[in-house]
């Protein structure tokens, strides 16, 4: 065999073994690492107020719990005047965010039906408060 | 990735298999033979033999470990052939017995599950210890004996008439030991994390928590003096560390176990021979080249000579590194396929040990958790401590290198670990 050859059928061999790892790798990465972070920053969902007269656009982040209502010692402020003083309370968990109640006046709607007990909400729910519309992204 | 993409991979795998026989065969003057295609077939049955299985059995489960620990074998196989193509016939064998052992193991499991090991736990630790102590058996008189190799007692023959097997109980004792240690473990996990004593800034565990690790250390150091077996003494103590942090979160755990483990190697070293004689080996290989020094001296020259892309499956000369097919393999595969080839190995190994823990992070029940966190382990620090042996980082420990190495107690030992750790993942549903 000419050393030529055996030296190029070796780098194919090793060009072999590279693509097989490559392509665990890769699927190990859009497993455990990439994926995750991407899931985990998908899991950092965000809730988004889509409908409000002033507040549209705003971004709450629930990482701790987050009151909000039409008080001003609330940790968002609505300005709504259907909201009542301390709303509603979320905070995100692991399975989702969830939504309960603070005994307000007028409800809390979760994709248009009013809660009675905590509610787990995940991308894409709505959370209406009298004429402000919150969406989960 | 899925089930689907598994099995490609695993046939990519078994033809990478049968070039690398093709590739020794032709480097060294002969013909593209039955060889190629006999690795390409035995490949393909074994790791399709527990991919259908697991198929079958534990659906859900990582579809990753198997291509991972089928790449492993590949290299190792093929240098393995390389090095002696008796012996790669022999290797093939092992796989078929190793996977073979794996499918019936995925077999049993497949109703009770994993736990069903818990109640079993107390037999586990007793065949766990006889297995270690088997070597101990005398040397010569019944068909069951103990074979001293190397100065070290890790091995038993098995002789009744023509039929006679070597193996060595150890590689086995090593799973059992782990899942003794996560059933153990897994019930005193809080007790062992929360009961501390205060001494000064630090906080220690409570005496009678330490107990174990006194206990594990003192079977870790018996097998050394005992079976002057180093490589086998620290991992089984590593293990038992690592799975105590795994269980507690606990970094005291650690040092005072890292502390215990340097004494130990203190005395080891001072006072016994054959400990003191690794420790010179490593320290000053070149004071005695022709002696002491030989294996670790000819395992670098080996890594030097094959620099980036070796010299070529077929075309070095492994044959002059001691122990190439088994603890070298490491240092064979770094001659004739170089660097390249070393940190495929290594970046093998690396995924292997992430989807490990990965399965293990992700694990709910504590014992399954634990006996993830334990096999991987075990796995990885075995890799670790004779690849760290082969390149001087570490004075050199007579232990397999994974997947990789020919014999066919380690082989089997790891394909039953994998299979339990494709079982786990399965449970847990961690993919």
């Amino acid at each position: 065999m000419p050393a030529l050859l055996l030296t190029l059928l070796k780098l194919i061999f090793l060009a072999f073994i590279y693509l097989f790892v490559w392509q665990i790798a890769r699927a190990v990465h859009s497993h455990l690492g990439g994926g995750d972070l991407k899931l985990r920053s998908r899991r950092t969902d965000e809730v988004v107020i889509v409908k409000s007269s002033t507040q549209a656009g705003t971004t709450i982040d629930p990482r701790t719990p987050v009151v909000l209502g039409r008080s001003p010692q609330a940790d968002i402020v609505l300005d709504d005047p259907y909201a009542s003083e301390f709303h509603f309370r979320m905070v995100r968990r692991p399975e989702g965010i969830v939504v309960n109640d603070l005994g307000s006046t007028n409800g809390t709607y979760v994709n248009g039906r009013r809660i009675a007990a905590p509610v787990t909400l995940s991308k894409g729910d709505t959370i209406q408060v009298g004429n402000t519309v919150m969406e989960v992204r | 990735m899925n089930r689907d993409a598994e099995a490609a991979l695993l046939v990519g795998i078994s033809v990478v298999a049968a070039l690398g026989v093709a590739l020794v065969n032709l480097a060294q003057g002969g013909n593209v033979d039955a060889q190629v295609a006999l690795t390409f077939i035995v490949f393909l049955a074994a790791l399709g033999g527990v991919h259908v299985s697991v198929r079958r059995w534990a659906p859900d489960a990582s579809p990753f470990l198997l291509p991972l620990a089928g790449v492993l074998t590949t290299i190792g196989f093929v240098e393995v052939y390389r090095i002696d193509a008796q012996l790669g016939g022999l290797q093939r064998w092992w796989l078929l017995i190793a996977s073979g052992l794996a499918v019936g193991l995925l077999a049993l499991l497949r109703g009770p599950g994993v736990s069903v090991f818990r109640r079993y736990r107390y037999l586990l630790l007793v065949t766990a210890v006889l297995l270690l102590l088997m070597p101990m058996l005398p040397t010569a008189g019944l068909p069951l004996r103990g074979v001293v190799a190397g100065g070290s007692r890790l091995w038993v023959a098995f002789e009744l008439g023509p039929v006679a097997i070597h193996f060595q109980p150890g590689e086995i004792a090593k799973l059992l030991l782990v899942i003794f240690l996560a059933s153990y473990l897994g019930e005193r996990q809080a007790v062992l994390a929360h009961s501390t004593r205060k001494i000064g800034r630090w906080s220690m565990p409570e005496p009678r928590h330490l107990l174990p690790i006194v206990i594990a250390w003192l079977l870790s150091f018996a097998i050394l003096v005992v079976q002057r077996d180093l490589g086998a003494s620290l991992l089984l103590f590593a293990t038992f560390i690592a799975m105590l942090y795994a269980a507690t979160g606990r970094a005291s755990y650690v040092t005072s176990g890292t502390g215990l483990f340097f004494a130990g190697a203190l005395i080891a070293a001072a006072s016994f021979d054959h400990v003191q004689r690794r420790v010179t080996a490593w320290l000053h290989p070149f004071d005695d080249p022709q002696g002491a020094g030989y294996q670790i001296l000819q395992s670098l020259f080996a890594l030097a000579s094959g620099s980036l892309s070796g010299a070529g499956l077929g075309v070095g000369t492994p044959g002059r590194i001691p122990a190439a097919s088994t603890d070298f393999i490491f240092s064979a595969v770094g001659e004739e396929l170089g660097l390249a080839g070393t940190v495929a190995v290594l970046a093998t190994y690396a995924l292997l040990i992430a989807v490990g823990f990965g399965i293990a992070i992700r694990s709910r029940e504590p014992f399954r958790k634990l006996l993830a966190a334990g096999l991987t382990f075990v796995l990885g620090f075995q890799a670790f401590l004779i690849i760290a042996g082969v390149t001087r980082v570490l004075p050199l420990t007579g232990i397999t290198l994974p997947f990789m190495s020919y014999g066919g107690s380690s082989l089997v030992a790891n394909f039953l670990l994998l299979a339990i750790l494709l079982r786990i993942s399965h449970e847990e549903h961690t993919v």
